[in-house]
């Protein structure tokens, strides 16, 4: 593991095209920009893992496991609404 | 393991996950395939690798207000203009004792135009990694 001192407002650049930024430190919590492009995601480490570890419970399955009867849906289209959430700046902050 | 032989292939649609599914990023075509008996769940099957299947629900069927927050960056990759331009799919996970849930906390949400996809991790808390799913 690559070990570096950084002060707030100072960054790290990976691999020439991901950049971390120290954006404030406030006693041992560290507030963190980044810039990824697109096909990099970015996610805290506990919960990639937890989701991780979701999907890989969720891929070994029977096929011919019997499957919950649900309850039909209320809206009857079925369609899940989605809103964008309003975030201006090009920087992901975590 | 599911593997694909045993699956009943339907009428299939080819899906892209650019960025694959948390765990499993190297796999990037999948097949989707909602067989009519198995209605409303559809798989989500690997067409390389394991040839591993997901079970995927749309999460009305769970849950009548899931509202899940998209960032700028998750609607520009995937190219939505318009809230219908998303198809909203929740991987299920069955459970040796004939109970199942729903990961909410990790929809995969798909252009339905493009059929290009991408598992969007939620910022929300409200939503459950395991999120039960109550039977009829």
């Amino acid at each position: 593991m690559l070990i570096l001192s950084r002060k707030s407002g100072e960054s790290l650049v990976i691999d020439g095209r991901v950049i971390v930024k120290i954006i404030r430190t406030d006693g041992d919590t560290v507030k963190v920009g980044i810039e990824a492009p697109a096909n990099i995601p970015v996610h805290r480490q506990e919960v990639y893992e937890e989701i991780q570890k979701a999907n890989r419970e969720a891929a070994n399955q029977a096929p011919l496991a019997k499957l919950p009867s649900l309850v039909k849906p209320k809206n009857t289209s079925g369609s899940t609404p989605l809103k964008p959430a309003n975030i201006q700046h090009q920087t992901k902050i975590v | 393991m599911s593997s694909v032989a045993e699956i009943e292939i339907m009428k299939a649609m080819e899906v892209q996950l650019p960025l694959g599914l948390l765990g499993f990023e190297n796999i990037k075509t999948y097949s989707l395939t909602s067989p009519p008996d198995q209605e409303p769940f559809s798989w989500l099957t690997m067409s390389t690798g394991e040839g591993l299947a997901f079970l995927v629900l749309p999460p009305a069927f769970v849950l009548n207000d899931y509202a899940p927050d998209l960032s700028n960056d998750d609607v520009n990759f995937l190219e939505i203009r318009h809230p219908d331009d998303a198809m909203i799919l929740n991987i299920v996970k069955l459970r040796p004792n004939g109970t199942a849930t729903v990961n909410l906390k990790a929809p995969i949400v798909i252009n339905r135009h493009t059929m290009i996809g991408k598992q969007v991790v939620l910022s929300q808390s409200a939503y459950a990694i395991n999120h039960p799913i109550q039977s009829a």
